[in-house]
């Protein structure tokens, strides 16, 4: 086991999302709420919280939060790098690392994303990556990257097109049956989502994630800390994050045997390695899909199931709380919850593993969050609420 | 964003001058792209830009519907490639003439000409590609 190994906890979560372009705050207003709320769930005092950690290119930096917070000393600001939401899980782990070593006590896990403050996020995260080799050729948007690794997947690497379908299903399965989410109380229209407008080829409208206005936070502190704390802790048990040789920001030269997954692979081998966990193991998974195939890449990089047997395991029934093998998504997902940079499926981590979750799995113990998958840098995260 | 600007320079250059030029280490012959300035497997400096003839294979491909930010010299749809060039271990990304709108099949064969993509105001190098026939 690593240090990072159940010594440290979330303790807090808060969270405010909006229809995109409908915030009632500007940016920093909407996270201050976020964070306020996530410290009043713990019971803590948020003039208390000495560190502050993001991911994504977030706009926000922590040392303006202060004032509206009543911050007494910022001890730690960092961000995970990329432009994606490959550094979401990452961020945990950059918090877990401040706390372990003594550096923070109290630190804020967040993302912000409000339109009228930082324009679209498709196009912010594009900012990051654009150069002259993809404006060439017309390679302009998240949806173009991804679709072209997900043809190579389909046609090269023989997974069914209708695989992701599935996933995209359950998303929505939960999300109409989630008061939270932006699809609550509607069922998905099969046939609506099958003859969507084309985006990128084999990219129909369904295939993506939407964006909304919005911001989630999470407190962490020490596992003995979260321990006297309002709620039950969620405890960290491994994070990793990173790239190997032949991944990354590479203009699509990545090692033909990587370039059809979505990343994880060296990172679910060092998260199984360093928790002593596997697949098995996951009660519960919240896969960050920004498109359908990259989800079902997350999944496989994952290890629950390969090229080969994808179709077997990647079914709507096997992938819905509360009956199904590996119930993912049980928010509703980037699909369906909403799109707050991906923040909403770490918040449905913690929730399941409280409890609080709309569509609980029983007995849920130990979750995993898969982070941004196909960004450069990546990174996933699993939960728990026992220390096994 | 110059053109001429970074490692990759003598490539855009080379296009602007009609010709295909890519980068290989002199030390070891590894083919370094994204363009580089040290060989990663040698640890070598010494670049050497090679001409290569613009032919190639389908390694993947996406065929765009949307409207996007950026895109809005190409008329919709348009098909962007990733190239495999031939005699190098390198792949390039640029767009495919697409006049029927039959899907790309893989591995396919496809040979390159120089034209350009204009973007905001600028017209960057690009190659086009086409199936053979």
């Amino acid at each position: 086991m690593t240090p990072l190994y159940g010594s440290t906890a979330v303790a807090g979560i808060g969270v405010r999302q909006y229809k995109r372009g409908t915030s009632p705050l500007p940016e920093r207003g909407v996270l201050t709420q976020a964070v306020i709320d996530a410290c009043a769930d713990a019971g803590f005092d948020p003039a208390d919280v000495d560190g502050f950690v993001s991911y994504g290119d977030d706009h926000n930096e922590p040392v303006r939060l202060m004032s509206d917070l009543g911050t007494r000393e910022l001890k730690w600001s960092s961000m995970v790098w990329g432009g994606g939401g490959g550094g979401i899980a990452g961020a945990f782990g950059l918090a877990a690392a401040a706390i372990i070593s003594g550096q923070a006590s109290a630190v804020i896990v967040f993302r912000a994303l409000v339109e009228g403050s930082s324009g679209r996020l498709s196009a912010a995260v594009m900012a990051h990556h654009l150069n002259d080799h993809m404006l060439a050729a017309g390679i302009v948007a998240p949806a173009q990257v991804c679709a072209i690794r997900a043809n190579r997947m389909y046609e090269h690497h023989g997974v069914s097109r209708a695989v992701a379908e599935e996933l995209v299903r359950a998303s929505y399965y939960h999300g109409s049956r989630n008061p939270d989410a932006v699809a609550y109380g509607r069922e998905l229209d099969l046939d609506a989502m099958r003859n969507s407008r084309w985006i990128a080829e084999p990219f129909r409208l369904f295939d993506c994630s939407r964006e909304n206005d919005g911001a989630g936070a999470f407190l962490m502190v020490s596992a003995e800390r979260a321990r006297d704390l309002k709620k039950p802790p969620v405890y960290l048990l491994g994070c990793a994050n990173g790239a190997e040789k032949g991944w990354g920001d590479l203009l699509e030269n990545d090692d033909e045997a990587l370039y059809p997954t979505a990343g994880f692979r060296p990172i679910a081998r060092r998260l199984y390695a360093d928790t002593g966990l596997s697949p098995a193991d996951i009660d519960v998974v919240q896969l960050y899909e920004n498109f359908s195939a990259q989800g079902v890449a997350s999944l496989i990089d994952h290890g629950f199931c390969t090229y080969e047997n994808v179709a077997e395991v990647i079914r709507f029934d096997n992938l819905i709380a509360p009956t199904g093998k590996l119930p993912a998504n049980t928010g509703g997902g980037n699909f369906a919850q909403g799109f707050i940079h991906g923040i909403g499926t770490a918040i449905e981590a913690v929730k399941q593993l409280r409890g609080e979750s709309a569509n609980p799995v029983p007995d849920a113990k130990i979750g995993l969050l898969a982070g941004g998958p196909g960004a450069p840098t990546v990174s996933s995260a699993i939960f728990g609420n026992i220390v096994p | 964003m110059l053109l001429i600007d970074g490692a990759d320079a003598p490539y855009w250059n080379g296009l602007a001058d009609g010709a295909l030029m890519l980068p290989r280490c002199e030390a070891c012959g590894t083919w370094l792209w994204p363009a580089s300035d040290r060989c990663g497997s040698c640890g070598s400096i010494q670049v050497a830009w090679i001409e290569r003839a613009m032919t190639g294979t389908i390694f993947s491909w996406t065929r765009t519907w949307h409207r996007f930010g950026f895109t809005e010299a190409l008329d919709l749809p348009f098909v962007s490639i990733v190239a495999t060039v031939d005699d190098c271990d390198i792949r390039l990304l640029g767009r495919l003439d697409d006049p029927d709108q039959l899907d790309p099949q893989i591995g396919e064969a496809i040979s390159g000409r120089i034209g350009s993509t204009r973007v905001e105001n600028r017209d960057i190098p690009t190659i086009i590609w086409s199936r053979n026939a």
